[in-house]
């Protein structure tokens, strides 16, 4: 029987709350010296991500968080049985250890801001045409156009940028006290100005959450996510060659429970 | 089945509509089955080219910007540019490729372009 792999906790003792993974399997510790693997059996592999699937992953990882620290492993991770698995924490474990010891007694938070970029556009474009500063002498030659058209272009994107680096810089300025680690993305789609996940001591998440409340009646047009607490998916640190975690993996997981919240609720998503 | 985690916002069909905007314009990989593996591959290339191009146009402008091209320069400069943007669209077209496919995913280093 094949082992669907929700987390590693540093942690070798037995689960004794009954928590149930996916297909409703009994989920378990598998020791190795003084940590754990913690894994449901499966019978098949996952052919497709769903909404309830994702969700029953994340259950489990935050369950397990309640009483450990949790290394979460990418949705879908599935080892061939036992021996492999223990033949896998053999290899990392000192790793393993490295990022329990690092993420000890923390959270994730996640924080997105939306800003109104066709609007901030406008007001950049307004503003170079009220300079009126002409920096080619354009005359007809359907060359220099282009250049030129090129050129406003480029204002335009370097003023765009430039603001959203200064948005940012304040925003960070409110949540980056309160945190041990932080990964900012800026712009991955021209409205999505901020894509944040921090890494946060449990007792400072309070003061987090009341930077978060803070910001909010900030700059007006503004709109705001707030998520969390998450395991830290975004900052376990493991080999590539591992496959149990990627950048890219554990933002695409995130992301998908994120949407899978906002869809299940409304309020307090 | 809920996860406990929060998630507050006052404008949730916002958030998944950027959301699934930033994850549609990440191509996963490249198609390279036996039926598109042309396509799969032109995109790959011209994914590559497009990048040369705008770097080019950007280090460009940046000349422009620092005043440091002549006259004659920004004519040449222009001309090559505008014949280079005009040859992608046409390659695009010929492959039925959208600006927004052109873009790939590094994984843990974030998108091509």
């Amino acid at each position: 029987m094949k082992l669907y792999l929700y987390g590693i906790i540093d942690s070798s003792d037995e689960i004794t709350d009954s928590i149930y993974g996916l297909e409703g399997s009994g989920v378990y510790n598998i020791p190795f010296c003084d940590i754990g693997a913690v894994v449901s059996q499966i019978s098949q592999p996952i052919q497709n991500v769903t909404e309830g699937a994702v969700l029953e992953h994340e259950v489990v990882v935050e369950k397990l968080m309640a009483n450990s620290t949790v290394l979460p492993v990418r949705f879908g991770t599935i080892i061939d049985g036992r021996d492999s698995l223990l033949s896998m924490m053999q290899s990392y474990y000192k790793n393993f250890k490295d990022n329990l010891a690092r993420l000890h007694n923390k959270l994730e938070f996640g924080i997105k801001v939306i800003w109104p970029a066709d609007k901030v556009k406008a007001n950049i474009i307004k503003v170079l045409k009220k300079d009126g500063q002409k920096t080619l002498q354009s005359d007809n030659s359907p060359s220099k156009r282009f250049v030129e058209g090129k050129f406003e272009e480029y204002k335009i994107g370097k003023e765009f940028d430039a603001k959203a680096d200064k948005f940012i810089k304040v925003m960070d300025i409110f949540f980056g006290r309160f945190a041990a680690e932080k990964k900012l993305v800026k712009l991955k789609t021209e409205n999505l100005l901020l894509d944040a996940v921090y890494l946060v001591e449990k007792d400072k998440q309070n003061d987090f959450r009341e930077a978060f409340e803070h910001i909010k009646s900030g700059p007006p047009g503004l709109k705001y996510l707030f998520s969390g607490p998450w395991p830290a998916y975004n900052f376990v640190i493991l080999p590539k060659k591992s496959g149990l975690l990627t950048d890219s993996q554990k933002t695409d997981l995130l992301g998908k429970v994120i949407q899978d919240q906002m869809l299940v609720g409304a309020n307090s998503i | 089945m809920i996860a406990n985690a929060l998630v507050e916002t006052e404008s949730p069909e916002e958030f998944v509509e950027e959301i699934q905007k930033a994850q549609d314009c990440l191509p996963k990989k490249i198609d390279a089955n036996p039926k598109t593996v042309e396509k799969g591959l032109a995109k790959l290339v011209l994914t590559l080219i497009e990048l040369i191009r705008k770097l080019l146009e950007k280090q460009a402008m940046r000349r422009v910007e620092a005043g440091s091209l002549s006259d004659e320069e920004i004519e040449n400069v222009g001309e090559t540019l505008m014949k280079l943007e005009n040859k992608m669209d046409e390659l695009k077209g010929i492959f039925g490729l959208k600006d927004e496919e052109l873009n790939l995913n590094l994984g843990p280093l974030g998108d091509l372009m």
